[in-house]
């Protein structure tokens, strides 16, 4: 049987916005195409073996989580660095997407160094973004849609050549101005949106399965699974983002 | 003592006949717009209160000025309804006229519509107290208005991210509104949270607190990111000799010696009765008494004993706190009962994944075959981002399974919780989506079945919706007519 491996930064402080429901939507779809899976947490202190890992996932947390989580990996930048260029896959929401870069200033001014993954960096604005979103995403041909809920304070910005996971539709994305929202590298995908993202987006949970699979050249061999639940969700999320109520709402906040 | 008062005094002559036009100009509006959203069978608690405090910002406080007694608030993340009407029911026993927000709208607004709705035409307000329900981001706003003599702060979780963002901010705002509090007042506090607790006493101000001291099963819910089990003075994690549920219990932490003290009134005994209420025995400095009690739930221990701690503060005698807790009905949409075409409706607001785990338990507590509706709305007052869903410990209806007779969600958000049941582990084909609440509300019952009972679980807007239909089929009574 197919199987992988999905570590799990810290679930106890990096867990702001639902992210359990993404470590659900992975468990669960991997479990309906019969790919075994192996959940590995990573507490403070501990240590990924990036020789094992064939799925990072790191959820969004609060300023001084984010600390934590860019001091404990410092010291072991260039192996992720390594695993990085050689396939691995990454999922990274919110806050550890912007330490994917190579900085992250905060509101108080504090310059927190990134893990240097991918060309983007990190500066707090004056005010949050906060509300429904909607970008279309170019992994797949024809692109698709992908529905979540944005809030940051960080503007994010890519450098020449990084490719953003999509273009916004609807909501503030990276920045709030060019209309990127996060970012795809090699197999590592960083971005704001949560909501949680991935259950009501199941094609990007099998994206990132099949990605962690034939990283170790295993064969994606999806099951047919009846989605139609997931796409009526995702579906009605795009059409309650778009009504006049909710845009009041994130012009608001 | 009252600011308002001292300026009245001040100010005289036009300034002081300006005051009381524009107060009397906003408790008209204010009572028109009442009656208004009342006859549109809204009973609306927001345009009123913005209204009048739009045409005199000094509304409120001029209002519970008049009050011989003072005011009283109670904030926090959960509790704050049905600790609030706890302590009105027992001030009532006592022979106090209180006015009160039962309705639950909590912001700045809904103080001041429930004071507009309970003054009289003339500008005055009748009544001994004020007890308050205050949103813990409203609390130092509406304590600068109200200076209310007593305060009791619940518990702090973490709640609608997209409001507060992080629980660090939810701390500081308890700690403004505390220090807002005049001196001669006094404050109530649970000592079984870690964080509330490391909001230091302002000096000469009487602390009181409460905690419980039994035994119960251990909280295996998984409170995902919403407890602070680390130590708010060093961070290092705490350890517990006793959980009652997310971080609620007897910490210590081993690094730097912080710990619960020992609280001035505590739950030491708890019986089940044959009748289905809980005997309960409860340490008072000086005195021991016994409560029967009928609300389900250690949620609702901790109201009690917040309530019970508040009225020792007042020097209620016990007789008056005990006779008004043997009669305490469920508040507004918190466990509330219905009959409907012979079955029994349960209706539990859920706004934060702590408080809808405390529902979830107490449904898995019960013996019944379950017909489930819930109902999720993305409004300002439920909170727009609905990513909490996947923090709710839905998994464990799964252990339930063949005990559930129906699932039908509802809704504005209706397809999100649809999914969150699918991923939960329950039969997707089972899920009934309905986006018109009142057929929500018929599906749930065509589910259940005979000598069953029907869990509807709405956010808080979801909540008055349902009301308003179920009032509409002769259930209950509209709010302000309770």
């Amino acid at each position: 049987m197919a199987a992988i491996r999905i570590y799990h930064l810290y679930p106890a402080h990096l867990n702001l916005y639902g992210d359990r429901g993404n470590m659900l939507a992975l468990c669960r779809r991997a479990e309906w195409h019969g790919i075994g899976v192996e959940i590995i947490p990573v507490e403070p202190g501990g240590r990924i073996d990036f020789a094992r890992c064939d799925l990072l996932f790191m959820g969004g947390g609060q300023d001084s989580d984010q600390k934590l989580v860019a001091e404990d990996l410092k010291s072991r930048k260039s192996e992720m660095r390594q695993a990085v260029e050689g396939g691995m896959t990454v999922f990274a929401v919110c806050g550890s997407y912007q330490l994917l870069g190579q900085y992250y200033i905060t509101g108080s001014g504090e310059k927190i160094e990134g893990l240097e993954i991918a060309g983007l960096y990190t500066e707090a604005g004056p005010k949050r973004l906060i509300g429904n979103a909607v970008i279309n995403c170019p992994l797949w041909k024809p692109p698709r849609t992908l529905v979540g809920f944005e809030n940051h304070a960080g503007r994010t910005y890519l450098e020449p050549g990084l490719e953003p996971l999509g273009k916004v539709i609807i909501g503030a994305g990276n920045n709030g101005t060019d209309k990127t929202e996060g970012a795809v590298y090699k197999n590592v995908i960083g971005t704001y949106l949560h909501g949680s993202l991935l259950p009501k987006n199941p094609w990007l949970t099998d994206y990132l399965l099949e990605k962690a699979l034939s990283f170790r050249n295993q064969e994606f061999k999806p099951a047919e699974l009846d989605d139609s639940m997931e796409h009526q969700a995702h579906d009605a999320a795009i059409r309650l983002a778009g009504s006049r109520r909710h845009r009041r709402l994130s012009t608001r906040a | 003592m009252r600011s308002a008062k001292r300026q009245h005094s001040k100010q005289g002559g036009i300034n002081n006949r300006l005051f009381k036009l524009k107060l009397l100009a906003a408790t008209w509006t204010g009572k028109m717009l009442i009656s208004l959203t009342r006859v549109l069978g809204r009973g609306g608690t927001t345009l009123p209160g913005r209204t009048a405090l739009k045409i005199a910002p000094h509304l409120s406080s001029s209002l519970t000025n008049m009050l011989p007694e003072g005011s009283l608030i109670v904030s926090g993340t959960n509790g704050k309804t049905t600790t609030s009407a706890l302590i009105t029911g027992i001030l009532k026993e006592a022979g106090f006229k209180c006015v009160h927000n039962q309705s639950g709208s909590n912001m700045s607004w809904g103080v001041a519509s429930s004071l507009v709705a309970a003054a009289t035409w003339t500008g005055r307000l009748p009544g001994d107290w004020a007890v308050m329900e205050v949103d813990e981001g409203a609390f130092p706003g509406v304590a600068r208005d109200i200076r209310p003599r007593g305060v009791v702060i619940t518990n702090v979780f973490r709640d609608q991210l997209d409001r507060y963002g992080e629980v660090d901010h939810v701390l500081e705002a308890i700690r403004r509104g505390l220090d807002i509090q005049p001196e001669d007042g006094f404050e109530v506090i649970n000592a079984d949270d870690p964080s509330l607790v490391s909001i230091a006493a302002k000096s000469g101000k009487k602390r009181w607190s409460y905690g419980l001291e039994i035994d119960l099963p251990e909280d295996t819910f998984e409170n995902t990111g919403r407890d602070i089990k680390s130590c708010p003075v060093c961070k290092e994690k705490l350890s517990y000799e006793k959980i009652y549920f997310a971080h609620l219990g007897h910490y210590r932490c081993p690094s730097c010696g912080y710990s619960r003290q020992e609280p001035d009134v505590k739950l030491t005994g708890m019986e089940k009765t044959s009748d289905g209420k809980t005997l309960l025995q409860i340490s008072l400095p000086g005195e021991n008494i016994e409560i029967t009690f009928p609300l389900l739930g250690t949620y609702n221990l901790y109201n009690l004993l917040a309530a019970v701690t508040c009225a020792r503060a007042l020097n209620i005698e016990t007789g008056s706190i005990a006779g008004a807790l043997e009669k305490s009905a469920p508040s507004f949409g918190r466990m509330e009962l219905f009959e409907l075409e012979g079955k029994t409706v349960v209706m539990a607001l859920i706004k934060n994944p702590v408080g809808a785990n405390e529902v979830l338990r107490t449904i898995l507590s019960q013996p019944d075959q379950i017909s489930l509706l819930v109902a999720i709305n993305d409004k300002i007052a439920d909170g727009t981002d609905v990513s909490w869903l996947w923090d709710v410990d839905f998994e464990q209806l799964a252990s339930i399974k063949n005990r559930l007779s129906g699932l039908t969600v509802s809704g504005l958000r209706a397809h999100d919780m649809a999914v969150r049941f699918k991923y939960a582990g329950l039969e997707p084909a089972q899920v009934e989506i309905r986006d018109n609440m009142a057929e929500a509300i018929g599906q749930a019952v065509e589910k259940a079945v005979p000598g069953g009972k029907i869990f509807i679980l709405p956010t808080y807007t979801a909540m008055l919706e349902m009301r308003r239909i179920l009032n509409r089929m002769g259930l209950g009574k509209p709010y302000w007519e309770e």
